[in-house]
């Protein structure tokens, strides 16, 4: 050990006897228990607000799990499938081409310069 | 143990009386541990009070009467820390410089000429005090609970429930850093 670790030992005693023996005062058990009684009171009362704060955000998420299930189902209900879609598509070539042949003149339709 | 473990065990269980005696058993040696971890009297029967409330609402946690000792330790630490963290904040603004300290303290010191016994001591706690800046907060109390306390490293190890060799790696770090800070002090002043 060298001389400054030696010294520093002396000044962690001196600290040590520098720092005396702290007698309790009078005030020292009521203190305690008035800093309980003070934390229990703050405690009770945290504990009286959470109580309806669970709730309400219970009932809450309860409301938007049901709004999410019903809303997914009318949509199922209401919006084509990509079957559909094809479907509709097709359809609309199709009557894209009847109307096309029906858009050719019939025999009674046609002008009287071709009537022979 | 300052009390017998039924005491202990009465006192988890939420009775007033085993508490009362559990604090008056204690009170003397955690306001000694307070006062030299803290090292300001002034605010020491505060800390100490926060101590036992803590201990009041853990209780509970506490798994058996067995480690009621280094349990006790261990909130008297983060007490104390707790405190320490306050009041580095409320006087950052007004810390003083290190080496006006340590000139002004090697004088007092090695001079011998305080009439004044108790400013004695009020000036090596702030001479400990200034040289505790060199460490942080956590290493401070590690290094009082081992130096100035006399707590051995099987102690620390359940009262911060890390293994010895990581504890003696920290001491040893801190220790450096305050015996620096010491050396500096004396190349000041003549320690």
């Amino acid at each position: 050990m060298t001389n400054d670790d030696s010294g520093l030992n002396d000044v962690f005693q001196r600290y040590r006897s520098a720092c005396p023996d702290v007698e309790p005062s009078a005030n020292f058990m009521p203190g305690i228990w008035q800093r309980i009684e003070s934390r229990h009171s703050f405690r009770i009362v945290f504990q009286q607000l959470a109580r309806p704060l669970m709730a309400g955000s219970a009932a809450l998420l309860l409301l938007l799990v049901i709004l999410n299930i019903v809303s997914s189902q009318q949509t199922r209900l209401t919006a084509p499938s990509y079957v559909d879609a094809l479907l509709a598509d097709h359809s609309a070539e199709k009557t894209y081409y009847t109307e096309a042949i029906r858009s050719a003149p019939s025999a009674n339709e046609r002008p009287a310069v071709y009537q022979h | 143990m300052l009390v017998e473990r039924e005491t202990i065990e009465r006192a988890r269980t939420g009775d007033a009386a085993a508490f009362n005696e559990i604090v008056l058993a204690y009170r003397k040696r955690i306001l000694g541990t307070v006062s030299r971890l803290i090292g300001r009297p002034e605010d020491v029967e505060d800390v100490a009070q926060e101590v036992f409330v803590r201990l009041y609402y853990s209780l509970d946690q506490l798994r058996t009467s067995e480690v009621f000792e280094p349990w006790l330790y261990r909130l008297t630490v983060n007490a104390s820390y707790d405190y320490l963290r306050r009041a580095k904040r409320r006087n950052e603004s007004r810390m003083a410089d290190l080496s006006e300290q340590q000139v002004m303290m090697a004088d007092s010191l090695a001079g011998g000429r305080q009439e004044d016994d108790e400013r004695q001591k009020g000036q090596v706690r702030e001479f400990m005090d200034a040289l505790f800046r060199h460490v942080s907060e956590e290493d401070r109390l590690l290094l009082t609970l081992k130096e100035v306390e006399g707590l051995s490293l099987k102690e620390l190890e359940k009262v911060y429930g890390v293994n010895e060799n990581a504890l003696k790696v920290r001491l040893f770090r801190a220790r450096q850093r305050v015996l620096k800070a010491y050396k500096t002090a004396i190349a000041n002043g003549s320690f």
